[in-house]
Order: structure tokens, then sequence, then C-alpha cells
């Protein structure tokens, strides 16, 4: 098993893990599927989006920030209800292609995300586009590593 | 709202797609049922062989549908449609 560590460190701010939350970069791209036609008809791929992860051990689905998917040209193929501070609430849910540039995980299909407007950026200027939630952290072990202000994680 | 007629004829067909098809995918496109597969990757795939980048709807056939929750959410740090 691979193991990877994300350091999280800037010059202007010294130890950021505690401010940011483990942070992770990521890209997302195009299902494979419509990958696949688009090629087929000659038709131009749109590039993967890049920005950060941000772990959330607190959320059963991964949500990816909605914007990413109108960019990408993938349309909505279901809805979720969701609980929210105003009652109950409803999500799109998309496919997408999910890379970890920093952990060699190359185009992971994802069949269920939740679009959400979520995108917001950290003090050291990290975009973040997508909350990881337990639908892949399943696949990797975490070490939290406050005191070293460190992230490890093995896929 | 997207996907509105394919989340109708969902629901209307619910109870004979639980009878014979419970936990599998069924791929809708407007009023039209095109069947249920085993994953969910294989229902998008079908679905994208046939309507390109249109809409369809790809959903679990289960009794009970799961409810999206996180920190962030309750918090009202990100947002869903209400």
């Amino acid at each position: 098993m691979p193991v990877f560590n994300f350091f999280h460190w800037s010059k202007d701010h010294g130890h950021t893990l505690t401010e940011t939350g483990p942070l992770v970069a990521v890209e997302i791209g195009v299902p494979a599927a419509l990958k696949q036609h688009l090629a087929e008809k000659g038709l131009a791929i749109p590039a993967a989006i890049s920005g950060f992860a941000l772990v959330d051990t607190g959320a059963f689905a991964t949500a990816v920030d909605e914007s990413i998917f109108a960019s990408l040209g993938v349309q909505p193929i279901d809805e979720i209800p969701t609980g929210t501070p105003h009652g109950p609430g409803k999500s799109n849910v998309y496919p997408a292609s999910v890379t970890f540039p920093g952990m060699k995980v190359n185009e992971m299909s994802m069949e269920r995300v939740v679009g959400c407007t979520l995108k917001w950026k950290t003090r050291q200027n990290q975009e973040v586009i997508m909350l990881m939630g337990r639908d892949l952290l399943q696949w990797f072990v975490m070490i939290y590593n406050g005191p070293g202000s460190d992230v490890t994680l093995c896929f | 709202m997207p996907l509105e007629t394919e989340l109708a004829l969902f629901e209307k067909l619910k109870p004979e797609l639980l009878k014979n098809h419970e936990g599998k995918f069924a791929l809708i496109h407007g009023s039209d049922f095109i069947g249920a597969f085993d994953t969910a990757e294989n229902a998008y795939a079908d679905g994208v062989k046939r309507w390109g980048r249109d809409s369809f709807l790809v959903k679990k056939i289960a009794a009970k549908e799961e409810v999206y929750r996180n920190q962030a959410l309750s918090l009202g740090l990100i947002h869903a449609r209400i």
C-alpha cells in the first residue's frame, strides 16, 4: 500500500492543518463513458478541473462544487435528499472521474457525487472544490498528525 | 427542475421495480424506462451510448432513499437546493 504524506505548512502562516483541515490536490474530469463517447464522436473532451479536496469524515458521500460539472458539460443523473439548516433540501447527483495526482490515483470512477455550492479559498489561495466523504475514504488509511501539521494517506 | 419527468416516472414505477429489481439501478430517459442494471456505472454507460450528453436518470431501486448529511451542510457552510 503506497504511503503519501501531505505536510500542511506555508511560509507566511506556518503550520496550517488546524486552520484548513486535511487538504489533498484533486482533479475532477468527465466520466470515462462520456469521455469515450466524445472521443468516438470527434468532440473535444473538456480538461479536468484542478483544486483541493478537504477530507470530511462527517459526510458519507463525496461532494463537489456544482459549477465544476457545468464547466465539464456533465448532466446530473439523479437527486438526493439533503439535511440543511433550513430543513429538508435536494441536491443533484453527478458521475465523475476523480484523480489525486499527489497519490498517483488516476481517473477513479465515481458514479454518485453530490453537487453543492462549496467552492472557497484558503488563506494560502488553495481552492477547495471537493469534500472527500466516507464513500471515498473507505479505500484509504489516514493518519492525522496534528502536532506535526501532517496528514498521511495510504491507498 | 432537471430530471422532473424521469423522477416522476420512477416514483410511479417504484412498487413494481422493487418487486423485480430491488438493489439494481434504473435507467430512465423522459417517459421511457429502459431497464435495470447491476451497477450505476453500467447504467450510465448505456445512457451515454444512447443519448450522449442529454439528461437521463440513473437511480438506485431501494425502498428507502439515502439522505445526504454532513457537518458543513448542517452548519450552512455549503448549500443545497431547498
